[in-house]
């Protein structure tokens, strides 16, 4: 069985580009018709070739002088392949290898490349999951550890109250909201005329002075307080942590070095975007931990309409710059949720507030 | 089709006159014409004008393809559209040889540095050539593109500095420094090679590889490649501005100021 096949063939005399001619594949050899040659599988070289490293040239010696050659195209090349015997020519299983190793690198690169994106994707698709597993690696002691050292730095800055009946009245409010709480919490009331209060990790309550002359019962400080708990019981700051340093990493990465601009954008945005996302969270989780110490619940969003109110006269920046949800949805958002989750045995709450105004005042 | 008759003119700074037989067409790259007669016809094709099977759309995927080689997204094309001959002049990019390569010779195609193209005839292909193997990809000076030319005819490539064209038998092979590679013929094998010895690659002044070709086949070597030139001249341009301050001036203040902090505390 002869079969005829093109190839170009390079050798003393011939041009330095080869010429084109005709070899026939017989039993034991190839045939060279126009070159009165007959060379033997066994006198053949294999070489890899080409650019793309994936040619075949076969040389060998004739009058001590090499010979080669190459087939025309690579459908051609395939199909000689199939018809040299396996063992007889040298380097051949090597060529085989070579052209092999080359394709498995890349298709090494590709997959390694797509599992990447899978896992970048899994972890944006399951991203709420991911932050709470590893949040959940750090031990609360830890988070103590930070909070203390917030609380260091504040009470260098301003008075704290941790005595007396004023932090006796939130204490009381406060130990029925974290009954069966895994944190030990501390409540300090600051002397600040701003309405505002806050949570450290760890379980540091700080109230300020301004919120209680605001508030009008005692529900709606128990409606912040619990959404100030839940911040800590659902470790915001930790996973805020983590996300910006993900953010940081992946910044990194992605373009090397990490231009400081860059790096405070991404913090800026994703700071703000969980934060909003966070206080939603608190709200809600707020309410239901409301509902669970059987608290009745109107103080959250009678204290949001007055705060509303108070703030009424400043500029209002759109929603998705400010690190707060606008308000109207979120006390569109709790009154949904009183609606659908009726508390018919939530109490109100009865507290002195002239006497720990005064109380505080004192402390002043 | 008459193969194109052209004469390459000057020593360093080189440009090409093209005649155009009657009805003839050749192509260059976007902005390399220096004249045209008369009755030459210029027109801007889209990649280098081949067709596509997937319509307008593949042709600008191959265009954009292209452009990735270092060439424009566009090309021009000039046809003679007297009964005279008419000149076409194209001038090459920069200061180096021009290098006209008949494809017939070389198979029908060869590989070349990214942007090496200059002018050829009409169906003519410049392809992506994508290096497949990381480490000479990395290593070899070349980057991971280059192109691939192939068709019929006469093709120029620009190549930076003096040009040596080598022609290699199945035997031979050369080392060539990373870089000053213009092309090869397809049946080449281009790879690359440690320099040898921790020695060679700290103080030879060629890097950590040589690139190796081996044939049988043709390759063209520049001697100055365009980086070369380019830190060269970058490096005197530099040096040549107002600011004087080398480092040797800086020692000198430097030994200035010491010299008299150190007689001050003396008289002290």
């Amino acid at each position: 069985m002869t079969v005829e096949f093109s190839v170009l063939l390079f050798g003393p005399g011939l041009p330095s580009g080869g010429v084109v001619t005709d070899c026939f594949i017989e039993a034991d050899g190839i045939r060279l018709a126009k070159h009165t040659q007959f060379i033997s599988f066994a006198n053949l070289t294999a070489r890899v070739g080409s650019f793309d490293h994936n040619q075949l040239q076969l040389a060998w010696q004739y009058q001590n002088q090499t010979w080669m050659l190459i087939p025309s195209d690579l459908t051609n090349q395939k199909q000689l392949i199939k018809l040299l015997p396996n063992g007889f020519i040298d380097g051949l299983g090597r060529w085989k290898r070579a052209t092999l190793s080359q394709h498995l690198v890349w298709k090494t690169v590709g997959y390694s490349l797509a599992s990447i994106a899978v896992v970048l994707l899994l972890i944006v698709w399951q991203y709420d999951a991911v932050v709470t597993w590893v949040a959940g690696r750090i031990p609360i002691s830890t988070e103590y550890k930070l909070g203390e050292s917030v609380l260091a730095s504040l009470t260098a800055q301003k008075a704290l109250v941790n005595k007396g009946i004023a932090v006796e009245a939130v204490k009381k409010i406060g130990d029925r909201l974290t009954k069966d709480s895994s944190y030990k919490y501390q409540w300090h009331i600051a002397n600040d005329p701003a309405i505002n209060a806050f949570a450290l990790p760890g379980g540091i309550v700080i109230v300020n002075k301004g919120l209680i002359d605001k508030a009008d019962s005692a529900n709606e400080v128990a409606g912040v307080l619990a959404h100030e708990i839940q911040h800590v019981e659902q470790r915001h700051a930790l996973k805020n942590m983590i996300t910006s340093s993900g953010i940081a990493a992946a910044v990194l990465m992605l373009f090397g070095d990490a231009n400081a601009v860059m790096m405070i954008m991404a913090h800026q945005v994703s700071a703000q975007y969980f934060s909003r996302q966070a206080e939603t969270d608190a709200d809600m989780k707020g309410v239901a931990l409301l509902h669970r110490a059987k608290i009745n619940p109107s103080g959250l969003t009678t204290f949001f309409k007055k705060m509303q109110q108070a703030f009424k006269d400043k500029a209002n920046s759109p929603e998705w710059l400010s690190s707060h949800p606008d308000t109207n949805n979120r006390i569109k958002a709790i009154e949904d949720f009183n609606k659908v989750h009726l508390c018919t045995d939530c109490e109100m709450l009865s507290w002195n507030k002239k006497a720990i105004l005064a109380s505080l005042a004192k402390a002043k | 089709m008459t193969q194109l008759s052209y004469i390459i003119k000057g020593n360093d700074l080189q440009y090409i006159e093209i005649a155009l037989e009657s009805g003839q067409q050749a192509v260059a790259e976007q902005g390399a014409m220096m004249y045209v007669d008369r009755n030459v016809a210029i027109d801007a094709i889209l990649g280098d004008g081949s067709a596509s099977r997937l319509g307008g759309l593949g042709r600008l995927w191959n265009a954009f393809k292209r452009s990735l080689t270092g060439e424009a997204l566009f090309s021009s094309i000039y046809k003679n559209t007297s009964s005279h001959p008419q000149i076409v002049a194209i001038s090459a990019p920069g200061p180096g040889e021009i290098v006209p390569i008949s494809l017939n010779e070389h198979g029908g195609s060869i590989v070349c540095q990214k942007g090496a193209y200059l002018a050829g005839e009409l169906g003519q292909k410049t392809q992506l050539a994508f290096q497949k193997r990381l480490r000479v990809g990395f290593f070899g000076g070349e980057g991971f593109i280059m192109q691939k030319i192939s068709g019929q005819g006469t093709v120029f490539i620009h190549a930076s500095g003096s040009l040596k064209e080598v022609t290699l038998t199945p035997d031979d092979s050369l080392k060539v420094d990373t870089g000053c590679l213009v092309g090869m013929a397809s049946t080449v094998r281009y790879d690359i090679q440690y320099a040898g010895s921790l020695k060679n690659s700290l103080f030879g002044g060629e890097g950590l590889f040589y690139a190796t070709v081996s044939g049988p086949g043709k390759v063209w070597i520049q001697s100055l490649p365009m980086n070369r030139l380019s830190k060269l001249l970058m490096g005197s341009a530099l040096a040549g501005g107002h600011s004087r301050s080398s480092w040797v001036g800086k020692f000198y203040l430097l030994a200035i100021i010491a010299f008299f902090i150190f007689t001050m505390t003396e008289k002290v």
